[in-house]
C-alpha cells in the first residue's frame, strides 16, 4: 500500500502518537478530533498493511550476485509449523 | 650477534667444546687445501665424535697442524650442529621479535638465564595464526643451525605456538584487544534493528543445521517473511574470506533490511571463519544491521563483537527478528488502543454536555410542545447511545478488529446516519402533520355541508322570511311581543331589511 502521504513506518509512528498526544489531551473541538482520528486509523491501516504486504518466499543470490528463486528443498513443510 | 655479550659466550662455548675432538683427529686431515674442496658431510668425517680418537692420537703427534679457515670452521660448527640437534622444541619468550620487510621473523628466545636468536621464515610465518609478540610465551619447534658469515648460531622455527593458550586462543584475543582499540565493538556503532524488514538476508552454508532453523523460526513466527539467502562455506581455510564476501554480495540486494550471519555449534577450529579479520572488517563496514548467530549459547567469536546484534544461536537470531517485529506491532496497537479510547472519550463528553443541554428548563419546555414526538426522540436518544456503546465495547477488542470493521466503525459516518434519521423522521412527522390537517380541513368541509342543509335560511328560498328584533338578537315568533312603532329587521332569502310595526294583530 502506497499512501504519499506517509514516508515510512518510523514517520508513520510518530505522527500516530502525535495525534494520540493531541487527542488525550483534549481541548479540540469535535470536528478537528474527528479528522484525527480519522488519519490516526489511516496511519495504523498502513503500518499493518506493510506486514501484510511482504511475500512468502526464499530467494538466493548466486554468484553473480543476482537472485533466484531457492530449491523447494529449502521451504520446509508446513507441519514443522504446528510444533 | 656481537652486540651481545652472551653470544660471545656462547660461540665460546661452541667453540671451545668443537675442538675438543679434533684434537685427536687433527692427523686425519690430509690438506687443508684438500679439506676445502670435500663436500661439507666428508669434511665434517674427522670432527665426528665417532671417529677413531686413539688412532688419531698416535698418528697426530708427528703430524703438522691444520688450520682451518674461519669458514670452514663456522661451517663444520654447523654441520655438526645440525647433525646433531635434527628437530628440537624449545620454549621461551620472545624479545625483540621483528618482521623485515622480506616477511622473515626475526627475534630472540630467552629465559631467565639465558637467550637464543630465532628466525622464522616467511613460508611459515604466513601459517601463523596470531601475531608472535615480545614477552609472549612460546613454545618453539625447530632446527638449530649457524649462520656462516656472523658465526652466530641460531633456531631456525619452523613452528610457534603460543603456551597457555592455544594458537588460535591467542589469534583470538589479539585481533580482539586490536579491534577493541579501534572502536569496532563500541556500543555506540550498534544500529537498532529495523522494525519490518522488507527482505531478511541470511549467510550462512547451504546444508548446515543453522539454515533449517533459522527457517523454521522464521515461519512459524512470520510466516510471510521474506528470505533472502546468500550461501557461503563457513568453515575450512579461506571460510572467512567467503562468508565477507556473501555479506558483500547479499548487503547489495534491495530491499535486504537485516542480514543474519550464522553458523551451527562447533569446536574454536570449526568456527575459526568468525574470527577472521577480514570478515569482522565486512561486517563493522556493513550497510545494514547484522545479527551474528555463531554456534552455541557458550560460544563467542569476532563476528559477534562486531554485529550489531549477537545471538546466542542461529535459531535465536531469527527469533530477534521475530521479537523486533511482534514489539512493534504490539506498539501500533497499543497507539491504535490509545486513539480509540480518546476519541471516545471525546464524544462521551459531548454526549454528557447535550443531556445537561436538554435538562434546562428552555429545552425541557420546548420538548413539551413537541410531546406527540416524544416516542421518535427517545428512539434517537436509544439509538444514540446504542451507537455509543458499540463503540464503547469495541474499543476493548484487538485493534485489527477495529480495523476491520473500521468503516461501520467510524464515528462520523454513524453520526451522519443519525443525522439522517433524524431528517427523515423529521419529514414524516410533517407528513402527518399535514396530513392531519388536510383531514380536518375536508371534514370541516362536509360538516359545513350538512350545517348548510340544516340552516333555516334554506327555508327562506322557498319565500319565508325572518323576523328579528331591532338588535337582532331575537326571532320575533310572536306578533304579541310586538308593539306598534317598535323598529325590527326581517331576513329574505336574498338580503333583509328595517322596518317599522305600525299595527299588531293580537
Amino acid at each position: 500500500m502506497s499512501d504519499p502521504t506517509i514516508k515510512d513506518f518510523e514517520a508513520a509512528i510518530a505522527e500516530l502518537e502525535t495525534i494520540v498526544k493531541k487527542l488525550e489531551e483534549g481541548d479540540l473541538a469535535l470536528e478537528k478530533s474527528l479528522e484525527l482520528y480519522e488519519r490516526g486509523v489511516q496511519l495504523s491501516r498502513f503500518c499493518h498493511s506493510r506486514l501484510e504486504a511482504a511475500e512468502r518466499r526464499i530467494e538466493i543470490v548466486n554468484e553473480r550476485g543476482e537472485l533466484k528463486a531457492a530449491p523447494s528443498s529449502l521451504n520446509l513443510p508446513d507441519e514443522d509449523d504446528e510444533s | 650477534m656481537t652486540r651481545l655479550p652472551f653470544d660471545d659466550d656462547n660461540n665460546h662455548t661452541a667453540v671451545r667444546k668443537v675442538p675438543e675432538v679434533p684434537k685427536g683427529s687433527k692427523g686425519l686431515v690430509p690438506q687443508v687445501s684438500g679439506v676445502r674442496e670435500l663436500p661439507s658431510n666428508q669434511r665434517t668425517q674427522p670432527l665426528e665424535p665417532s671417529g677413531t680418537p686413539g688412532t688419531g692420537v698416535s698418528a697426530g703427534s708427528s703430524v703438522r697442524r691444520v688450520v682451518l679457515t674461519v669458514g670452514e670452521l663456522n661451517a663444520t660448527i654447523r654441520d655438526l650442529l645440525e647433525n646433531s640437534l635434527q628437530t628440537v622444541w624449545v620454549e621461551g619468550e620472545i624479545s625483540n621479535a621483528r618482521v623485515w620487510n622480506t616477511g622473515h621473523l626475526y627475534f630472540t628466545l630467552k629465559d631467565s638465564a639465558s637467550q637464543i636468536k630465532a628466525v622464522m621464515f616467511r613460508s611459515a610465518v604466513r601459517y601463523l595464526k596470531f601475531k608472535p609478540e615480545d614477552g609472549l610465551k612460546v613454545v618453539a619447534r625447530g632446527k638449530v643451525s649457524v649462520y656462516d658469515p656472523k658465526g652466530e648460531y641460531q633456531i631456525i622455527c619452523e613452528h610457534l605456538e603460543p603456551k597457555g593458550l592455544g594458537s588460535l586462543q591467542q589469534a583470538f584475543e589479539q585481533l580482539k584487544k586490536k579491534l577493541a582499540a579501534e572502536g569496532l565493538f563500541d556500543p555506540s556503532r550498534k544500529r537498532p534493528l529495523p522494525a519490518l524488514p522488507r527482505r531478511i538476508g541470511i549467510v550462512t552454508s547451504l546444508d548446515g543445521a543453522a539454515l533449517r532453523d533459522i527457517i523454521r523460526v522464521l515461519r512459524r513466527r512470520y510466516p510471510n517473511a521474506h528470505l533472502v539467502l546468500s550461501p557461503t562455506r563457513v568453515q575450512g581455510e579461506g571460510a572467512g574470506r567467503e562468508v565477507a564476501h556473501a555479506i558483500r554480495k547479499i548487503e547489495r540486494i534491495e530491499g535486504v533490511d537485516v542480514v543474519i550471519v550464522a553458523r551451527g555449534g562447533g569446536s574454536l577450529e570449526d568456527l575459526w571463519a568468525f574470527n577472521e579479520e577480514v570478515l569482522a572488517r565486512v561486517i563493522a563496514a556493513c550497510q545494514v544491521p547484522i545479527i551474528s548467530g555463531v554456534g552455541h549459547e557458550t560460544d563467542f567469536t569476532i563476528a559477534d563483537f562486531v554485529a550489531d546484534l549477537r545471538a546466542p544461536t542461529p535459531s535465536a537470531a531469527a527469533e530477534l527478528v521475530v521479537r523486533r517485529k511482534d514489539e512493534f506491532f504490539g506498539h501500533i496497537d497499543r497507539i491504535g488502543e490509545r486513539l480509540d479510547a480518546a476519541i471516545h472519550h471525546r464524544l462521551r463528553r459531548m454526549e454528557t454536555r447535550l443531556h445537561v443541554l436538554e435538562a434546562r428548563p428552555g429545552f425541557a419546555g420546548y420538548r413539551g410542545r413537541i410531546a406527540v414526538r416524544g416516542r421518535h426522540v427517545a428512539e434517537l436518544a436509544a439509538s444514540l447511545r446504542q451507537c455509543m456503546n458499540q463503540s464503547v465495547s469495541r474499543r476493548s477488542r484487538r485493534h485489527d478488529l477495529l480495523r476491520r470493521s473500521l468503516d461501520q466503525f467510524d464515528p462520523r459516518h454513524r453520526l451522519a446516519a443519525v443525522r439522517t434519521r433524524l431528517i427523515s423522521r423529521d419529514a414524516q412527522l410533517q407528513a402527518v402533520v399535514r396530513r392531519r390537517v388536510a383531514a380536518s380541513q375536508h371534514r370541516l368541509g362536509a360538516l359545513a355541508a350538512r350545517v348548510e342543509g340544516l340552516s333555516p335560511l334554506a327555508v327562506l328560498g322557498r319565500g319565508y322570511a325572518v323576523t328579528w328584533d331591532a338588535a337582532r338578537t331575537r326571532i320575533i315568533r310572536d306578533a304579541a311581543t310586538l308593539t306598534p312603532g317598535e323598529d325590527v329587521s326581517v331576513t329574505l332569502e336574498r338580503g333583509s331589511f328595517e322596518a317599522r310595526v305600525t299595527k299588531v294583530d293580537g
